[in-house]
């Protein structure tokens, strides 16, 4: 409830104003020689970092766009830059 | 009970009087009043029994720090009646009574028994043999609990809720709150202060004690609280309990609404840039036996009753105290006409000398070193034990009223909650914040200040130090306050002792859960022997209260005992709320929002059987007749109108629009042309079916399309997340509310279309799944074919504003042609006789476009586009054991319709009926299900079992869809 984000167009605003968009794992690996364990390690798993971790957040309730920020997952805050 | 004559301080208006009904009494009050005080001006002194002992429980604090005084108020529980203003015909009720009245208590023999409850009684006792366990519980849960929810009630009042932003916020309306609202508010910052209380002023507000030649505490407090009234960029929050303290500096809190408010209590989100902390301190209950009995209170409490409400505590009081205020007290009560049968202090010395020598003035005994060990009196206080705090002398003395306390704690909650830290102070004996979060600053009697010029020039300081967090140049006036600060008195040496010499078997530690010194014992001597534990098994402190009585005793208690591995006892956990807070309250507003159709009004008044469907409202059907089956049967025999507005709807445009489509959509979106509708699928990652819709080119790079209603929201985000690596240059407009949608369908649609526009709308010159645009006598439309539900029909998109006027004019051209309104079930059952899929009817998050039978829309050269869902949509292709999506039809003529959801079974779950209808087309029971792939072979039988149905399954089979017009000549022609 606390949460706050910076969205890049936006400024700080409150965290329910975001939607999650999950770990930042880079584009989707091409489809082509593409082996099923691949696929799903990257659209499953996570690496669930205790730390300062890259992630994705949509600002669903301001401009709607897509961006990532640091956030320690262990305080809940966003940080800064690795 | 006579009120004293008007003091200054009063905050009751004599002549307007008001009554509220305890049980079968009537009590009379004024204007003012806070039940608590309405009913002790009654003689009331017994509020409730408290949990486990059933022992008398009357007014202690007189701010709600403990359960004594909750009470169940107009049907609501747990009302805390120090806090609850009065409200002429209230109806009061004491809690936790067995009897008619809270005097006399059927169970009050438990107190009897307390020595067979030992602390942890219930963990130890019942649960050997274990079939013992249930019964056991049974019997715990009726006698367990405080205050009694009637299933039936229903609560009334308005519940609001606001978000604030702010520059600075200040807990805590004192002098030093009010200090620091004014010196931030001074550098031009916007301040919201907040106050528990119905009034600002703290331990200011009802005190007579001078704080300048001729200013008393009281007018200094009230000339602070006007200029913080005065001042503009102020927000004041009285009656406004704080409950959570957050990191990033959000504050929760919750306001009382007084009769001009439009809320009966409103929650506040308040995010600030800067927080103060001034909410100063509470009294330390003073231990000792009986230290709970109706008649034993705190100084604030028995003052207050006089200063605020004109109410003496009683007839004679004595006094065991800790604190100047104590004798303070002692001396104005004196002076207002209570009868002192002596004072006793906890300290030797460090008390101000001066008011020892206003109490020997008033011939009262002041006794230094004497602390209170007992309180007699079944029911009420009827004397009090003193004894010398190294237990060689006692006496005994009557009277009607104790004012017992040890000591000040700090109310260090918003500190601690987003992460501060408390050590032990050894001056103050206090635990004070070692640690403080960021951009968080404490002021005033909190830090142990009792001088009035240190504790509003703290408050000043803090508040600059706020201005300065909000990027004010404030470093000089900094400076000079601190040096200021430095000239005053600091923090006074506070008392460290909790209880005097008893034995503890009737001295409560806790209130709330009737927790005595003896079960702390109990509990340490099995070994669980620092706070948090011995908390959880005593459970002291877990009571509505919130720990604010036993809060800073208990591990103080334990660090005395010496016996503790935790050389440094701290305070319990404290956890949001801090204070008991209606759920209503968090519930917030109860005005349900949804979103209107522009046809809403007229559909209303058509008759339309409105339904909540996500966020919209719908009409279900126009008549009374659950089955719609007129509805159904005029779409099928001359034509319908269905408002469809509530379907997504897109404006895609730019140089990689079409790359962005190819990314989201299965099929090949390259081969969407100019005057064709193009239907497709979005897949999630797993080839599971997220929605369906159409896509029209409507220009070079500009694309209009359409999402399901439930998936409106979602789409922009969608399509932008999964585009999210590519820098691709397109934009989206959402046209949900732009346009509405009419869907026109049934054999006689092109006739009355025909007469609306001048447009050739012939079938070849407008044939099935083509677009065109044009123009309903000058009214701008978008029209495609589709088939949805299986008749020639046309779907209208038409700027909303322009809606009712094409509707009705569609309306009334058509009536020769009986046209006629539809909704939503008919178009359910229409569009199932269709076999056609609702995305969450027929599909689930694990289905896929394969299972419904749609895996025809998958285009899969199209690698490079990458395309979500491409990659399992090629890995599930041929997998097995998937629920695969059927139609069926019951095996036996004039079976009844099955239940939606009903499970298929055989030895075990094989499927679940999705939706099933009588279809009036083809008169008999349809259906459509997904079961185990091995089963939808054509002719398979189905057996459903219903809720209830006692073992008797229906019998179905299944058959090929569509059900009707497979070939699909209706719609096409």
């Amino acid at each position: 409830m606390a949460f706050t984000i910076t969205c890049p167009v936006c400024g700080i605003r409150r965290g329910y104003e975001f939607r999650f968009g999950g770990e930042d794992k880079g584009p989707m690996p091409p489809e082509e020689s593409l082996a099923s364990e691949t696929w799903c390690e990257y659209v499953h798993m996570n690496n669930c970092i205790a730390g300062i971790q890259k992630e994705w957040w949509f600002h669903r309730d301001g401009c709607g766009s897509w961006f990532t920020i640091y956030r320690d997952t262990t305080t809940n805050q966003q940080v800064e830059n690795r | 009970m006579k009120r004293l004559n008007q003091l200054p301080t009063f905050r009751i208006q004599y002549g307007k009087e008001l009554s509220v009904n305890f049980g079968q009494k009537r009590c009379r009050g004024l204007e003012g009043d806070t039940i608590a005080s309405a009913l002790y001006a009654n003689d009331v002194r017994i509020f409730g029994r408290s949990l486990k002992y059933h022992r008398p429980r009357g007014l202690y604090s007189l701010d709600g720090e403990c359960s004594n005084t909750m009470m169940a108020v107009d049907g609501i529980p747990n009302v805390r009646a120090e806090n609850t203003p009065a409200v002429d015909g209230m109806n009061i009720k004491a809690q936790n009574v067995f009897g008619k009245t809270p005097d006399f208590d059927m169970m009050r023999f438990m107190d009897e028994l307390s020595w067979a409850m030992p602390a942890g009684f219930y963990y130890q006792t019942l649960h050997k043999p274990s079939r013992i366990w249930p019964l056991a519980i049974k019997h715990i849960r009726k006698a367990a609990g405080l205050g009694i929810l009637s299933p039936d009630f229903h609560m009334r009042g308005k519940f609001d809720e606001s978000y604030i932003s702010t520059d600075v916020c200040v807990i805590g309306g004192g002098p030093a709150g009010m200090c620091a609202a004014l010196s931030a508010a001074d550098q031009g910052l916007r301040v919201v202060l907040l106050e528990n209380r119905p009034w600002l002023g703290g331990y200011f507000e009802y005190r007579p004690r001078e704080y300048q030649k001729g200013v008393p505490l009281y007018q200094r407090a009230r000339e602070l609280a006007e200029s913080v009234g005065h001042t503009p960029n102020i927000r004041t929050f009285k009656n406004t309990a704080m409950i959570g303290s957050y990191h990033n500096n959000l504050i929760t809190a919750f306001q009382r609404g007084n009769k001009s408010d439009i809320f009966t209590e409103r929650y506040l989100e308040i995010r600030a840039g800067s927080v103060v902390v001034a909410t100063g301190c509470i009294e330390r209950p003073l231990l000792f036996e009986n230290n709970e009995r109706p008649g034993v209170m705190q100084i604030g409490c028995a003052h207050r009753l006089a200063r605020n409400w004109g109410l003496l505590p009683g007839k004679r009081a004595a006094f065991s105290v800790g604190h100047d205020l104590g004798l303070e007290a002692a001396i104005d009560l004196a002076d207002l006409g209570l009868d002192i049968a002596c004072v006793a202090d906890i300290r030797q010395d460090s008390y101000d000398s001066n008011l020892a020598a206003e109490l020997e003035k008033r011939n009262i005994p002041f006794l230094p070193g004497w602390v209170a060990i007992r309180a007699h009196g079944s029911k009420t206080v009827n004397a009090v034990t003193l004894s010398s705090i190294n237990a060689t002398r006692r006496r005994k003395l009557s009277c009607d009223t104790v004012v017992a306390s040890a000591g000040m704690t700090p109310v260090t909650g918003p500190v601690i909650l987003p992460g501060g830290k408390l050590t032990y102070d050894n001056h103050t004996g206090f635990f004070l914040p070692a640690t403080i979060p960021p951009q968080m600053h404490v002021a005033g009697r909190l830090l142990g200040l009792d001088d009035p010029f240190a504790i509003e020039t703290s408050g000043l300081l803090a508040g600059l130090k706020a201005a300065a967090d909000c990027g004010k140049p404030v470093e000089n006036n900094l400076k000079e306050m601190a040096k200021n600060q430095a000239t005053l008195p600091g923090p006074t040496r506070g008392t460290k002792l909790v209880t005097g010499p008893v034995k503890g078997k009737e001295t409560f530690i806790c209130f709330d859960e009737d927790c005595t010194l003896k079960n702390i014992n109990q509990a340490m001597h099995r070994g669980f022997d620092v706070p948090e534990l011995i908390k959880r098994f005593t459970s002291a402190g877990t009571g509505p209260g919130q720990g604010g009585i036993p809060g800073h005793n208990l591990p103080m208690y334990v660090a005395e005992t010496g016996e503790s591995p935790d050389r440094n006892p701290k305070p319990t956990t404290v956890r949001p709320p801090l204070v008991p807070v209606y759920l209503a309250t968090y519930a917030g507003s109860n005005h349900d929002m949804s979103k209107r159709t522009p046809m809403h009004d007229s559909q209303v008044k058509a008759g339309g059987k409105m339904e909540r469907i996500g966020v919209w409202n719908r009409a279900r059907r126009f008549s009374s007749d659950t089955s719609a089956r007129k509805e159904i049967e005029n779409v099928r025999n001359n034509v319908g109108l269905l408002d469809g507005s509530t379907l997504g709807k897109f404006r895609i445009f730019g140089s990689d629009a079409l790359k962005a489509l190819q990314r989201v959509y299965v099929s090949d979106m390259s081969k969407v042309a100019e005057g064709k509708v193009k239907y497709s699928a979005m897949c999630n990652e797993d080839g599971c079916l997220m929605d369906d819709g159409i896509v029209v080119k409507i220009d070079e790079n500009d694309y209009y399309m359409t999402a399901s209603t439930g998936r409106a929201g979602q789409t922009i985000e969608w399509i932008r997340y999964h585009t999210r690596y590519d820098g691709w240059n397109f934009h989206m407009v959402n046209l949900t509310d732009a346009y509405g949608v009419i869907n026109m369908a049934g054999p006689n649609a092109r006739k009355v279309l025909e007469k609306v526009t001048d447009a050739d709308v012939s079938n070849e010159a407008f044939p099935f799944a083509g677009y065109r645009e044009f123009l309903i006598q000058n009214m701008p439309v978008r029209a495609m074919r589709l088939g949805f539900v299986g008749e020639l029909s046309y779907e209208l998109h038409v700027l909303s504003s322009y809606m009712q006027s094409i509707w009705d004019l569609l309306e009334i051209t058509g009536k020769e042609f009986g046209i006629q309104k539809f909704g939503l079930e008919a178009q359910n059952i229409l569009r199932m006789e269709k076999g056609h899929v609702i995305i969450g009817s027929e599909s689930e998050q694990r289905t896929t476009i394969h299972d419904l039978g749609l895996g025809f829309l998958w285009y899969r050269n199209k690698p490079e586009a990458k395309t979500v869902g491409a990659f399992a949509l090629k890995d599930t292709e041929h997998q097995k054991g998937r629920l695969k999506l059927v139609g069926f039809k019951m095996k036996e003529s004039g079976t009844r319709v099955p239940k939606d959801g009903s499970p298929l079974v055989d030895s075990r779950i094989r499927g679940y009926v999705c939706t099933a209808r009588y279809s009036w087309a083809l008169k008999e029971p349809i259906g459509m299900a997904l079961v185990d792939d091995d089963l939808c072979g054509e002719g398979t039988t189905l057996n459903i079992y219903e809720d209830g149905c006692k073992g008797k399954l229906l019998s179905a089979k299944v058959v090929s869809m569509p059900f009707y017009d497979p070939d699909g000549k209706q719609m096409r022609c």
